[in-house]
């Protein structure tokens, strides 16, 4: 299975190593945010999209995250 | 005919002053054959110097061919027989084997150090027909005539054989590794794709290179989490000084808010001050890690860079053997006479005399020894040539650094001023210097913050004139620089001192690394993971460790070279087997990111004409020559092109023009200063320098 995001092989997951990683880190840090911001999800993703202190994967995969988000909904209206 | 007495020294520099200070005249006299100098010295008898030019000898392996691996066995000859462009090292040894025709006694004056060792004695085993077991050894750390004069009198009646043996170990472990790990990833990555591409790794590269993406990879997964700080500005005695809230950190913005709100519009009033006496002890001698770090940290010099300098400076006699490990100054290399020379210059004449005047000199010295070599200190000598900037600021900083050590403690006093404010407390904080102490020594090395307050005092009300919320975010760990890098390797025991500053530049040379913030390239953290993957062993930087260690035991005595060569073998033999069955799978993934690093190489950004296309350096065809061109022109969506120069290296900056955003080129032409070259012929800054030219033409016309 490749990577959604860099098209590298993955160990079955949705994710290579890195954006897994990377990945983890996102969803570790939203407590923080809720309670810094009282902030959704979303706005959590598109306030650490344009933030430049965040990294290149981290990025790429809050990016990768918003997209899929919108697909969903596209599809669910 | 009249015997003489052959001395082999490491570099020609050293061989001329060495037979200046050792002729009785002072004036060696500079012979020649066949461009190879070397020096005769009139001293009790006749001295002939002659220098290496570095090492002469390298390992090689016995069968011929770079196109296979594992390797395993190898051999000592000349570097001319091992690598292309070394042919001058054929006459060099040529030379060197006449002279020793009619010696009858060899002495060894390489640098006192394993690299030295190693080089005196491959000269004099295999240039000389094998007189390493009749020769002795200068051991010396600065080349001041003083120091060499009784240096040889006070020759050592042999080779420092430990110190080769480990050197041997050393060169040979390392080049194991070097030539079976790097073989067998460029042969697979060759193999896979059919186009070569020089891949490299060694026993101290993998993990130092692994230091440098662990470090990526938790920048390019960080996620920066919000956070405020609260700020105070107060009015003392018709100044304003800032004072901090006592949280430095807020986690939430409503508690921020809250606190903003309480204290806004009140008055402080001063509820406790704290005053704090503190000792600053003067810095310890400097070894080469420590100067490399403080010579980046102050001049921005890489640590390659400083280590050259510093070479020069020691070949000029201006100051001790910079390659140690050393932070302890003996009294032996007499302080005073060191500084009553230095007391000549007038940058350091009333400091000189300050320290002169004392009753006793006593360094503060570090803690690392090193059996070889004193720490690096200033000779005494004064410069014979100008010096360069660079050169001026080394020598300046280990003069300062030397001064230093011998001052006494510093005195600071810090002061923090409790305010409250409607019950919320703000530090307002103040530092100053009581007594210079050894920092007036160190003068403009000195990094600390003077911050005066006015007299104040317990109960005082202060006017508090603005409170100011700051909306911060946590930041991701800082890049590792040339410097911090080193420093790195030092704290893991990985490399010696002599290796670090040239393994970092391999790094850069390889393209596994850019940037002087150091940013780990795809090609770079494909070789970890690769390795990582398949061999984890070679970038465990325990291993390399471990080795490390062995080898300085051969230099104790207390390990033996065949047995730490033949555990070295041992680890890396499954190693390479394992590489080798693996040989398309890694072939692939390697060659994919070289394929990926070389399109960047040449990528400069989006086109500011179609915006979807790649602006992309290209060959034409009909001519060869470069140019830039948009990826849509294949798709025969855009033309957008653009001339590039044909000299010199054109590399994408990966930053947007500031005059007009687009994408830009960094151009470096030898002998010319780089330039930035904006594509965009409209361009309002081109515009502007046309202008501020047809100005200056016109004020020059006048």
């Amino acid at each position: 299975m490749k990577c959604k995001i860099c098209d590298r092989e993955t160990s079955g997951n949705e994710y290579c190593e890195l954006h897994a990683r990377a990945y983890e880190s996102i969803v570790k840090k939203y407590d923080e945010w809720k309670k810094a911001l009282e902030i959704s999800w979303k706005e959590y993703l598109s306030e650490i999209a344009k933030n430049p202190l965040t990294g290149e994967w981290a990025r790429e995969v809050a990016e990768h995250l918003m997209k899929d988000g919108e697909e969903q909904n596209v599809a669910k209206g | 005919m009249e015997k003489h007495t052959l001395m082999i020294t490491e570099k020609p520099d050293a061989a001329q002053r060495i037979a200046s200070a050792l002729d009785v005249q002072g004036k060696a006299k500079k012979m020649e054959d066949n461009g190879v100098p070397y020096y005769v010295a009139k001293r009790d008898k006749k001295i002939i110097v002659v220098p290496a030019i570095g090492h002469l000898y390298t390992v090689i392996e016995e069968r011929k061919g770079r196109n296979y691996y594992p390797v395993f066995s190898f051999r000592w000859v000349p570097r001319y027989l091992a690598e292309r462009g070394a042919k001058q090292i054929r006459t060099w040894l040529e030379t060197i084997s006449k002279l020793a025709n009619d010696a009858d006694m060899f002495i060894d004056a390489c640098d006192y150090d394993i690299e030295g060792s190693i080089i005196g004695y491959c000269i004099l085993k295999y240039a000389c027909g094998n007189k390493e077991d009749i020769s002795k050894r200068m051991k010396y750390s600065t080349l001041t005539k003083e120091e060499l004069d009784k240096s040889y009198a006070e020759l050592q009646p042999h080779l420092d054989f430990a110190l080769i043996e480990a050197g041997r170990a050393r060169h040979e472990v390392d080049w194991l590794y070097g030539v079976n790990l790097s073989r067998a990833l460029t042969i697979a990555a060759r193999d896979w794709s059919g186009k070569y591409a020089t891949l490299s790794t060694g026993r101290v590269q993998g993990p130092t290179l692994r230091f440098l993406v662990a470090r990526e990879k938790v920048i390019r997964c960080f996620v920066p989490t919000p956070f405020w700080s609260i700020k105070a500005n107060v009015e003392i005695a018709d100044s304003t000084f800032e004072a901090e809230y006592e949280k430095e950190i807020i986690e939430s913005k409503k508690e921020a808010n809250i606190i903003l709100d309480a204290c806004k519009g009140k008055n402080g009033e001063i509820e406790k001050i704290d005053i704090k006496r503190f000792q600053q002890m003067p810095p310890v001698p400097f070894d080469l890690g420590a100067l490399q770090s403080e010579a980046y940290g102050l001049f921005g010099y890489t640590p390659m860079r400083t280590s050259n300098i510093a070479q020069r400076l020691y070949l000029d006699a201006l100051i001790s053997y910079p390659r140690t490990s050393s932070q302890k100054l003996p009294p032996a290399i007499n302080y005073k006479a060191i500084l009553k020379n230095l007391n000549k210059v007038s940058e350091y004449k009333k400091l000189t005399a300050e320290l002169l005047a004392k009753p006793q000199l006593k360094p503060n010295e570090g803690k690392k020894e090193d059996p070889a070599h004193p720490a690096v200190y200033p000779t005494g000598n004064l410069p014979e040539r100008v010096l360069d900037v660079s050169e001026k600021n080394i020598w300046d900083l280990v003069v300062r650094r030397f001064m230093a050590v011998f001052g006494e403690p510093g005195i600071r006093q810090s002061m923090k001023a409790h305010i409250n404010a409607n019950d919320h407390r703000f530090y307002l904080r103040g530092r100053q210097t009581l007594k210079e102490g050894w920092l007036r020594f160190y003068g403009p090395y000195v990094r600390s913050e003077e911050v005066l307050l006015p007299p104040i005092k317990e109960g005082q009300i202060i006017n508090i004139k603005k409170i100011i919320l700051e909306d911060k975010f946590t930041k991701p760990p800082p890049r590792y620089n040339p410097g911090s890098l080193l420093k790195r390797m030092e704290e893991a025991e990985i490399g010696t001192k002599a290796t670090r500053a040239n393994i970092i530049q391999t790094l850069y040379d390889r393209k596994y690394a850019r940037d002087e913030r150091i940013v780990v390239t795809d090609l770079g953290f494909e070789v970890v993971e690769t390795l990582k993957k398949y061999c984890p062993t070679v970038v465990s930087i325990k291993l390399t460790q471990e080795l490390e260690e062995k080898m300085n035991n051969i230099q104790l005595n207390n390990a033996k070279r065949e047995d730490v060569l033949v555990g070295a073998v041992e680890i890396l033999k499954p190693v390479v087997e394992a590489l080798k069955e693996k040989e398309k799978t890694v072939g692939e993934q390697l060659s994919n990111a070289i394929k990926k690093s070389r399109l960047d190489e040449r990528t400069i950004g989006t086109c500011p004409i179609c915006k979807t296309g790649k602006l992309m350096t290209l060959y034409s065809r009909k001519t060869g020559k470069r140019f830039v061109g948009c990826t849509n022109y294949f798709k025969g969506l855009c033309k957008t092109s653009f001339p590039l120069p044909q000299r010199g290296t054109v590399r994408p900056l990966g930053k947007n023009c500031r005059g007009c955003g687009w994408p830009t080129v960094q151009v470096r032409i030898k002998g010319r200063r780089p330039w930035i070259l904006c594509f965009n012929p409209k361009c309002p800054l081109k515009e502007e320098r046309r202008k501020r030219i047809e100005m200056q033409n016109m004020r020059q016309g006048n």
